[in-house]
């Protein structure tokens, strides 16, 4: 029996043999292995050189200059870095922050966390499509606000936010410093952190063909300052101490420079994601949770209405690799908040389905998806019978 | 979330599915979409013997499998208040984690339900 078709390119995506293939020169005895602080010898000049190439590399793929990439775990860590980094430097001009419900976890954990040590956060909720206007933010802002965060693509739903408007209302503030949850955008739409205007900017590899482990934090160099959250050899200039992981960085690297390709491709995309939703549609009783014009070409998804989601997900499992949502919301198995926060009722957020197409995606993988969900969602209604709309 | 083997067969291959019509036939349902599980019973009784089940169910696969296999097993069994095995035995048997034992019940009022009109009323 062949693998599920995989389509849950926005939980992760596999790495492109290329970047494979980099990182593994990285690794071994005759190739780059050495520490890139090591500047006593060749084997961590070159480590240092390559680090600095793929720096080079991530900065211009989304419009910022080298310095002010800051190498991180990943974009969780790049989140954290940022909000408690600002939080605590500005604690003394301000102690409110401003983000949105449909935020990923990543967000909004750290500022409940800081809600419990005694900052003020304003949670703002989208319109039913997913979109935060600026003027909520504008409305939103207080004196001693420090903070906006504001994610660029949504991960559920793929909705993409006006980053450049709620910049300038941030810069009209004057104090309050924009973050940008970025670990969705890149290869999917254009990032160009310098037009944007934001002051920070979280990015992650594993969603574009890079591996898992790493990211960044764009800093901007325009007056934006963080406290450090760890401590230990003062690399990236003291922001994020510890050995930089030669392999990672350049994977990377060489993955945002590859992901040009998927620009490209986004009109095959989106011809992939209509011809699903055609089908989809086709079976009476399905919502599309976002409007295509706001959302990116590689998301979709979807709510069934008499179905159940746990049901649901078990009954495609063989037939095709989806979520419910994000990835750790499926492991928590708790209903979208993010549909919850547009407005859907707990049911029908529970039966959603987000489906993630991307490189390797062809129109077969599309066809056998909606025979799949068709099968399930049909045999399930049967199964709750016509009752199942009046219970 | 995991499932059994058995859970996955049941879900995936349930039969007894639909309703029972004509004489002799009691219904009973509990549950709601809201509660995230409903169940619905047609049980065939004919001299307080269950000739025939049938089974509805919305809800998740454990829901779903666990009905399955109570409408199959029932019938040729005794009229009784109690389902064909108790709620903890159909737990054991189908892994029911524990934060799912309230479909169980469900599943068990759903039961009682429809044998409520099919035994003799005492007093």
């Amino acid at each position: 029996m062949s693998r599920p078709v995989y389509l849950d390119y926005a939980a992760t995506t596999p790495v492109d043999p290329r970047v494979a293939a980099a990182m593994a020169n990285c690794l071994a005895v005759n190739g780059e292995f050495g520490n890139p602080a090591s500047a006593s010898h060749d084997y961590g000049e070159a480590a240092s050189a390559l680090i600095e190439t793929a720096r080079t590399q991530v900065a211009a793929r989304v419009g910022a200059i080298p310095q002010e990439v800051v190498w991180t775990s990943g974009a969780t860590e790049a989140d954290n870095l940022a909000i408690f980094g600002v939080a605590h430097y500005y604690r003394d001009q301000g102690r409110h922050i401003v983000t949105a419900r449909t935020e990923h976890r990543a967000v909004l954990d750290p500022c409940r966390e800081l809600e419990r040590r005694g900052w003020r956060v304003t949670y703002l909720s989208p319109d039913s499509s997913g979109v935060i206007d600026a003027s909520q933010v504008a409305g939103a802002l207080q004196a001693d606000t420090v903070l906006v965060s504001v994610m660029h693509v949504n991960n559920e739903i793929g909705t993409i936010q006006d980053i450049a408007a709620i910049a300038r209302v941030c810069a009209a503030h004057g104090g309050a410093k924009l973050h940008v949850d970025a670990a969705q955008s890149v290869g999917k739409c254009t990032v160009d952190f310098a037009a944007a205007g934001a002051a920070l900017m979280s990015l992650s590899a594993h969603k574009v063909y890079g591996p898992k482990g790493v990211g960044a934090l764009l800093v901007s160099r325009r007056g934006v300052q963080l406290s450090a959250l760890q401590f230990g050899g003062g690399q990236e200039r003291g922001l994020r101490s510890g050995t930089l992981a030669t392999h990672q960085a350049v994977g990377m690297g060489l993955a945002f420079e590859l992901a040009n390709d998927a620009e490209v491709d986004a009109q095959r995309l989106s011809a992939l994601r209509e011809r699903l939703w055609r089908g989809l549609a086709a079976l009476g009783g399905a919502v599309r949770n976002g409007r295509a014009e706001h959302c990116v070409p590689q998301l979709l998804n979807v709510s069934f209405e008499g179905v159940e989601g746990e049901s649901l997900l078990a009954d495609v499992r063989p037939h095709i690799a989806v979520s419910t949502g994000a990835a750790c919301s499926s492991i928590s198995g708790e209903p979208s908040y993010v549909l919850r926060a547009l407005g859907h009722d707990e049911r029908l957020s529970e039966s959603s389905l987000r489906f993630g197409f991307g490189r390797f995606t062809s129109e077969s993988d599309i066809d056998r998806a909606i025979a799949a969900v068709a099968q399930a969602v049909l045999r399930l209604r049967s199964l709750s019978g016509s009752c199942s709309t009046a219970i | 979330m995991q499932y059994s083997d058995l859970t996955l067969r049941y879900f995936r291959t349930a039969s007894a599915v639909g309703e029972l019509s004509g004489p002799g036939v009691f219904r009973g349902a509990a549950g709601s979409r809201a509660q995230g599980a409903w169940v619905q019973f047609d049980l065939a009784v004919s001299a307080g013997v269950i000739q025939a089940a049938r089974f509805r169910a919305f809800g998740c696969p454990h829901t779903i499998a666990v009905s399955a296999w109570v409408a199959e097993h029932a019938a040729g069994g005794a009229a009784l208040a109690a389902l064909p095995e108790s709620v903890a035995e159909l737990s054991g048997r189908f892994a029911v984690p524990t934060e799912k034992r309230g479909r169980l019940l469900i599943i068990e009022d759903a039961w009682l339900a429809a044998m409520t009109g099919a035994l003799p009323q005492s007093g």
